[in-house]
């Protein structure tokens, strides 16, 4: 088959297996497209390291190894130290503000129930004593993964005030569905939202 | 991995452009689909969990 | 109206060597059939539907759960099915169907006998005795771990091992079809470089490659460890497994891909504009599609932002960009076929013109769109390390995937079966106005039901999930009210979409087994059960009369330049919008 131009040449399908040289210039039209494409990856690939940058939200933490015994005992002094209350059966933890706190998930239960305050940065530390269990705080909706033997602690800052569930979404047995957690965020000022603005310390 | 020329053709080049015959070139593919995979994703990512160091637990 | 063999100037003549008792030639393609092949091409599909069927009523049943106000299924029950769902369709019933691709690629495609046909036998018994094992498994209670079988949950032994002679088999016959390409070469069954669509199984075969050995590197260690003989670690698990799990779906992109470019030339005789630029988007998928495997771990402790972002991004979006090159070559090798003969009124005269009611047509068609439209733009979205934040384990997964692998990949093999039925089943198609309407029916379905369940993702509804109203938590937890009713729509689509699965299931068994046998002389027009792309075949290779194609600014296919700046900008407003929505997020870092 001789060589002609480009548009002359006779076209065939993709069931058809090319003789002779196929690698030729593309048209006009297709390089534009290539163009325009590897220009969208290329800003693609910007996003991330941007938001690095310059974004709120991001999955780095600070992330180590533990033993899950190691993990438990430090929830449970975690537990004796900052706790100020009690629902449902779990306590309610209240830690300073710039201070570790400590989630464990365990099947099937995410304990303690925390209390945070909005404005304040937390150093949240997740980890399993178990199996694989999915972090989804509600409505937010924050979702991270909580691995056996491993520490995810990831700075938070609250950004609103009021009730907030953890779900578990990472399949973790029968109990799964029954799996659900809690973080109550107060105002600035340590009041309950929807409470009158004056400081109210709460069920100390 | 040139193209042996037919007998009685007399334009057709010896040898078809490089990228061409990369292209054909599929165990070459592979190997580097493989390798590319193994070190990028798999190995990169086992030193990643490898080197963790102990969560401190402050 | 002509009933030759379709104009294949240099079809080689098989060896004399060769007797009619191992081939047959196509009266409608001119190729030349290795009849075992054809018979192993045959298994491979009859077994893929029936993973198809288990994974099909597993969805229905699924299905009638997660909808709240049904809430068929027990919990135990319940993520049974969902583990028996998982695996038919992502892996049984999607690699058997690839199976059959790989043998026609390599063997019929090319004129070619494939090697070791009974060597194919054998491994073709390895996946069915594997698949068979797993289902066992599953339907007895013995491995209620869902299809990730994340350790450590562990399944019965006999569970991996199941799924490691399955593998197994998948390789070896990954391995044939290389063998087979060197036999053609070889035999010179074709002169020149392999066709674009054997190139596109090529693509199929290496990702294949990279995916079973990482799932021979994940299963096998589990396979011991679930016998007490050594540890595995969860999150070198997760990594490992996602390299399997995920890659395998990339085969499936690839297999697809060659199937646009095979039902394209089939339906309306699709061009290939540019085989260095089609060729290029599949090279890029062999070197960069597997590792996006990372998007399912950016949430995970065990890995570093660099190497979830390198990962994530199939390095710097290269694979990405194949997939927006195929998203233009396809429709524009379909555009310029149809103006090659004769539709040529305007930018879309086209489309009006193309044959809607060819079940084969219609398929690649919304293949396409649905894929590209729906899948590509949220899976590259959610896959971005930060914005998978707000998705990880949500239904905004399953809701993306649903996209691709259900509306884009199997809506393509069903449209190649409705093909493969005369070509290589030789039967007519039966029930065939419902056939015509059967894709339609199946993509609309999937099109709601991947859009709801996306939209319930988006308020947090937990994928893999049994009960979101918490009925036995130690808490109250209440969705936001319009979820209930994002999940009712969700349902609906479903069931739409599992009439047209269902659909597709009779109209192909039935045909196969009971339908009205098809001969070269039944290719009349409005001949019932026989697409259009066989009574009038396009012809492979066309004189490209310049008068016919446009020659301006936009090129040969100027329809399609205005479509996939449509699509580009759908993504670019789609992509924004998520940002823009993280940024209201709590801080985190």
């Amino acid at each position: 088959m001789s060589e002609q131009e480009h548009g002359e040449a006779p076209m065939h399908t993709g069931m058809v297996a090319p003789k002779g040289r196929w690698w030729v210039p593309a048209h006009t039209s297709e390089k534009v497209w290539f163009g325009i494409a590897f220009a969208w990856c290329m800003v693609l690939f910007a996003m991330m390291p941007l938001w690095h940058w310059k974004g709120g939200q991001n999955a780095s933490g600070i992330r180590g190894r533990v033993e899950p015994a190691a993990f438990s005992a430090r929830v449970d002094q975690f537990v004796a130290d900052y706790q100020v209350g009690e629902l449902n059966g779990f306590p309610v933890v209240e830690p300073p503000p710039g201070s570790d706190v400590y989630l464990l998930g365990r099947m099937w239960s995410w304990y303690p129930v925390l209390k945070l305050r909005k404005g304040a940065e937390y150093t949240l530390h997740l980890s399993s004593v178990d199996v694989n269990h999915g972090f989804s705080l509600y409505p937010v909706n924050i979702n991270f993964q909580v691995v056996p033997g491993y520490d995810y602690a990831l700075r938070i800052v609250p950004t609103e005030a009021g009730d907030f569930g953890i779900i578990c979404n990472e399949f973790c047995g029968i109990g799964h569905h029954m799996m659900l957690g809690k973080v109550i965020v107060t105002n600035e000022d340590g009041s309950m939202p929807g409470e009158p603005a004056a400081a109210m310390e709460t069920s100390r | 991995m040139s193209v042996v020329p037919e007998a009685g053709s007399s334009n057709e080049p010896e040898q078809m452009p490089l990228g061409q015959r990369l292209y054909d070139n599929w165990f070459l593919l592979m190997v580097a689909g493989i390798l590319i995979m193994a070190v990028i994703y798999t190995g990169w990512g086992l030193w990643e969990i490898v080197s963790l160091p102990q969560g401190a637990l402050p | 109206m002509s009933t030759t063999v379709l104009e294949r100037p240099d079809a080689p003549q098989p060896p004399p060597s060769l007797t009619d008792r191992l081939f047959r030639r196509c009266g409608v393609t001119g190729l030349l059939l290795h009849r075992p092949a054809e018979r192993l091409i045959k298994a491979h599909a009859v077994a893929a539907t029936v993973a198809l069927l288990i994974g099909g009523i597993s969805a229905v049943l699924i299905l009638l759960t997660r909808w709240q106000a049904v809430h068929l299924l027990e919990p135990v029950m319940f993520y049974r099915v969902l583990t028996a769902h998982g695996i038919s369709m992502l892996i049984f019933f999607i690699i058997f169907f690839e199976m059959a691709v790989l043998y026609f690629a390599a063997g019929p495609l090319l004129n070619s006998r494939i090697a070791a046909p009974k060597f194919g036998w054998f491994n073709f018994g390895l996946m069915t005795v594997g698949a068979v094992l797993v289902e066992w498994m599953i339907w007895t209670g013995k491995a209620d771990v869902l299809m990730t079988s994340y350790i450590p949950l562990r399944a019965d032994p006999l569970y991996y091992l199941g799924i490691i002679l399955f593998a197994v088999g998948a390789l070896l016959v990954c391995f044939q079809f290389f063998a087979t390409l060197v036999i053609a070469k070889r035999e010179k069954t074709y002169e020149g470089s392999l066709p674009l669509i054997t190139f596109g199984a090529v693509t199929a075969a290496i990702i294949a490659v990279i995916t079973l050995l990482h799932g021979a590197a994940t299963y096998i260690p589990t396979f011991l460890w679930s016998i007490g003989v050594m540890s595995v670690d969860p999150q070198v698990y997760r990594m490992l497994w996602w390299a399997l799990g995920h890659s395998s779906q990339q085969i499936n992109v690839a297999a697809m891909v060659a199937i646009w470019y095979l039902l394209g030339a089939l339906t309306v005789g699709a061009v290939v504009l540019n085989e260095k630029i089609s060729r290029t988007a599949f090279v890029l998928y062999i070197l960069f599609i597997s590792m996006a495997s990372a998007h399912h771990l950016l949430v995970d402790p065990g890995f570093s932002s660099s190497w979830k972002v390198v990962n994530t991004s199939y390095f710097m979006y290269m694979a990405v960009l194949a997939s927006m090159l195929h998203g233009f070559t396809v429709p524009a090798g379909v555009e310029v076929g149809q103006r090659l003969r004769g539709a040529t009124q305007g930018l879309f005269g086209w489309i009006k013109r193309a044959p809607w009611g060819d079940p084969g047509f219609s398929s690649l068609v919304l293949s396409v769109v649905v894929f590209g439209f729906v899948g590509g733009i949220t899976g590259v979205t959610i896959g971005t390390e930060q914005i998978n934040i707000v998705v990880h384990n949500t239904l905004r997964v399953p809701g993306h995937f649903h996209a691709t692998v259900v509306s884009g990949t199997a809506m393509a093999f069903m449209g190649l079966t409705y093909y493969l039925i005369p070509l290589i089943f030789r039967k007519r198609v039966a029930f065939w106005p419902l056939a015509r309407v059967q894709p339609y029916l199946f993509a609309g379905g999937m099109l709601i039901f991947s859009i709801f369940m996306s939209f319930s993702g988006g308020f947090g509804v937990p994928r893999r999930h049994w009960d979101i109203n918490f009925s036995n938590a130690p808490f109250e937890q209440a969705f936001h009210p319009a979820v209930d009713a994002l999940m009712a729509v969700m349902a609906l689509g479903g069931i739409i979409a599992a009439i047209g699965g269902g659909l597709y299931i009779l109209i192909t068994v039935w045909s196969v087994f009971f339908g009205k046998p098809f001969s070269d002389a039944d290719r009349v027009p409005g001949a019932n059960g026989i697409p259009q792309g066989l009574i009038r075949p396009p012809r492979p290779v066309v004189a490209a009369d310049s008068a016919n194609l446009p020659t301006g600014r936009f090129g040969a296919a100027p329809g399609t330049m205005v479509l996939v700046l449509i699509f580009l900008t759908a993504f670019a407003v789609y992509y924004f919008a998520n940002w823009k929505l993280l940024s209201f997020v709590w801080k985190i870092g």
